[in-house]
């Protein structure tokens, strides 16, 4: 039996790209690295124009607080610093680096110097630190921060590579092409903190990578591959950690909080890739699929436009709509094609523009939404709640532990934007607090 | 290339649309009218015709007038016109369903706000709204496989038959034949007599998921329960509860209007309790109240807890109940 919790749903999967090995992508004439791929403070650059930098080399970093550094992702001589439009519709400062093709490596770039049995946590921490690996699921939470913070409060890892947004066959590949190092960073991660266990989940709709990873583990490791229902949102860490050990994380709690740790798939494997080479993160998996000629599972320099990586894959099928970062049901829709990819980008779909006959927005009270919400909440009440501005019973309907997955409005049959409602509703509610 | 489009996540829906759903429920009530117009003949079509254009027209007339947004497309209308004619005698004058469509869309519907708004579910209350003002022309069925005239405007001659419920609320079993009552060869309204399709109807929508079993069994197993217990003297208990579970509208009433969905709970324990009242209330009625049948009755006063059932079986929301033991 596979685990699984209760709500969430199984949205039309479209994995078109899951038996497209991984491609890298050439490097770009020019990249554009934003100092914000992270959650919490934005890095500050540490380089100005015209300034030479390496491939791998650090160009921005902030001490204070929450922060992530960010590499170079390409040789070459640093062109303007400048402030453009994030995916998140946000303004973010970006260096410009002009790419020499030399594709010289920053000399400071080294494996860990000691073996994996006598590294401390402090150490592999400013490993992963160094390298700019933050999570590469979508929250871009820094990983340093995560690994950190579990000390001696945990005790499981578990490596998320459930993958549930339909489209995105990122982590498959990798999980089949680079098992090892999804392994490996597991066992990096268990050695930091002295963690004796370890799930790997997988969805029940890539078996190919559940037998593959169960060949490369062996008995003594503590590694046990889990087979997940395929189900949205079975990536969520909360419907992760309680289909696997039937836990609640509390509201307002963490993972920490329960005794866990979660990681993805591609930053287990990018913090081997940092331990073994000393690599920075500067380059990541993303799905390329929807309306390009050619779908592709490519691995793209960070700092690459969206432009150019559709036209890597053959170009527009189309006139282009809407274009997405990210799965169908969390991700951002991007606001122009120049947007540079960054650590958080696991996909992009291109979206043709369709004529759909709409019906008008009503409710019909069918509890389709109610049935299908992971946190169990009601969604039809809240969406009425807030067009009514009744904001006493939106906070007795719990609407803060709402987490946008979008189950309640992919299914709604009434046509009703549940979820945007209900993010207006959190606004007010934090007003009135 | 122009402007791209930037809207808040999910970027994608599923097809099933008010309408869809909708429709597949006239896929489910086709059997049964196909059953009506073989044993009460063609005028049950011209009823149910008349019917399902009064509804559809008083809707798409009212949302044009009060220049709202058609919702003609939605299919509910339609519906409701089936749903209505089913609930009528074949002996009905055709100005009856006209009446009742009118009532049913405007006042029960239309007047509380459109689709999913309305409190009660329109067809019964417009099915109680012309029982208590032409109960003569509501209560005189015409025995099965007899004709009668079919296009006729005023109420058509016919010889009047009572139905099982008569015969039930005086204690005795009816003379029908048990086999021939679940198939439908007996006297009641135009859609009720088929309890056979009508589950079969059922157990499509359960299949396309579009009700859950929670409020017909519910229902049915409390109608079945107390019937079974409070059997009259003199009577086999098994056969009374057969008998009272297919007469009258009870497996109509807890397929199609018991789940109608804007008139029902949301929550699975909501939808059990429902089904009880519902069940609970038809039995009184038959029972111990001043009509024959009661389930009509029934829904419409379960109707009016909804809200309240909802509230009652909010659920506890992920991360805030019991099953913390490690927080």
């Amino acid at each position: 039996m596979a685990f699984t919790f209760k709500g969430g749903l199984h949205p039309e999967e479209n994995k078109i790209t899951a038996k497209v090995p991984i491609e890298q992508m050439p490097e770009p004439s020019r990249v554009a690295i934003a100092m914000s791929q992270h959650i919490g403070v934005p890095s500050l650059p540490t380089v100005k124009k015209g300034d030479y930098v390496y491939k791998g080399q650090c160009i921005g970093k902030n001490d204070a607080g929450l922060s992530c550094p960010v590499h170079a992702s390409v040789s070459g001589t640093v062109v303007g610093i400048e402030d453009r439009v994030n995916f998140m519709g946000q303004k973010t400062q970006y260096v410009i680096i002009e790419n020499d093709y030399k594709g010289e490596l920053d000399p400071s770039i080294a494996p860990f110097p000691k073996p994996l049995d006598e590294a401390t946590l402090e150490e592999i921490v400013e490993c992963v630190k160094n390298a700019g690996i933050s999570g590469m699921g979508g929250a871009t939470f820094p990983t340093h921060f995560k690994i950190a913070g579990a000390r001696d409060r945990v005790d499981k890892l578990i490596v998320n590579c459930c993958e549930c947004e339909p489209y995105i066959t990122a982590n498959h590949r990798l999980m089949l092409e680079k098992g090892d190092e999804i392994i490996g960073g597991a066992k990096i991660v268990m050695q930091a903190l002295g963690l004796k266990a370890c799930d790997i989940a997988v969805e029940d709709n890539k078996k190919d990578a559940i037998e593959h990873l169960k060949t490369r583990i062996a008995d003594g490791d503590g590694i046990r591959v889990c087979t997940m229902k395929t189900k949205y949102p079975q990536g969520d860490e909360r419907q992760l950690i309680y289909a696997l050990d039937k836990i609640e994380i509390p509201t307002g709690k963490l993972p920490a909080d329960v005794g866990r740790i979660v990681i993805n798939a591609e930053t287990s494997s990018a913090i081997y890739r940092a331990f073994t080479t000393g690599m920075p993160l500067i380059e990541r998996i993303i799905t390329v699929t929807g309306a390009v000629a050619d779908p592709k599972n490519l691995r793209v320099p960070l700092g690459t436009s969206v432009s150019e990586i559709a036209e890597y894959c053959g170009g527009y099928t189309g006139e282009i709509e809407k274009i997405i970062s990210g799965g169908p049901m969390m991700g951002q829709a991007l606001w122009n094609e120049d947007t540079a990819v960054a650590k958080g980008t696991s996909s992009l779909i291109f979206m043709l523009k369709e004529e759909k006959k709409t019906l008008p927005e009503a409710c019909i009270h069918c509890g389709k939404c109610v049935a299908s919400c992971p946190m169990h909440l009601m969604p039809c009440y809240l969406a009425l709640f807030t067009k009514n501005d009744d904001v006493e019973s939106l906070k007795e309907f719990d609407v803060m532990s709402c987490v946008e997955c979008g189950c309640c409005t992919y299914q709604c049959p009434g046509n009703v934007p549940i979820v945007q409602y209900i993010r207006a509703a959190k606004g007010k509610v934090k007003k009135s607090m | 290339m122009s402007l791209l489009k930037v809207s808040s996540s999910p970027h994608v829906r599923h097809e099933d649309t008010t309408r869809i759903i909708m429709s597949d429920v006239v896929i489910a009530l086709i059997p049964s009218l196909i059953f009506g117009v073989y044993v009460f003949g063609l005028r049950a079509l011209f009823l149910t015709l008349i019917s399902v254009l009064t509804c559809v027209l008083s809707e798409a007339i009212y949302n044009k007038l009060m220049k709202k947004p058609s919702t003609v497309r939605d299919m509910s209308a339609v519906v409701s016109g089936i749903l209505l004619a089913f609930n009528l005698p074949v002996t009905a004058p055709a100005w009856l369903p006209v009446i009742g469509g009118i009532f049913a869309m405007i006042i029960v519907k239309a007047l509380f706000g459109g689709i999913g708004k309305n409190i009660m579910n329109p067809v019964l209350a417009a099915r109680v709204f012309l029982f208590a003002s032409w109960p003569s022309h509501m209560t005189r069925y015409s025995a099965p496989l007899e004709s009668v005239n079919s296009f006729m405007i005023g109420a058509p001659d016919a010889v009047s038959s009572a139905t099982t419920l008569t015969d039930l609320k005086n204690g005795i079993i009816p003379s029908v034949d048990l086999f021939d009552l679940i198939l439908g060869k007996t006297a009641g309204c135009i859609g009720e007599v088929s309890s056979l399709l009508l589950l079969a109807g059922g157990l499509y929508l359960l299949v396309r998921r579009i009700i859950t079993w929670h409020i017909p069994v519910s229902f049915i197993a409390t109608v079945a329960v107390l019937t079974l217990a409070f059997a009259p003297d003199g009577v086999s208990n098994i056969t009374f509860m057969l008998y009272e579970l297919f007469s009258g509208g009870l497996i109509l009433g807890a397929v199609f209007m018991a789940t109608d969905y804007v008139t029902s709970p949301v929550t699975r324990g909501g939808r059990i309790i429902f089904g009880i009242g519902c069940g609970l209330m038809t039995v009184f009625i038959r029972f111990f109240g001043g009509y024959p049948e009661g389930v009509s009755f029934a829904i419409l006063i379960m109707n009016l807890f909804v809200w309240y059932l909802d509230r009652a079986f909010k659920p506890t929301k992920f991360g805030g109940g019991r099953k913390n033991a490690k927080a």
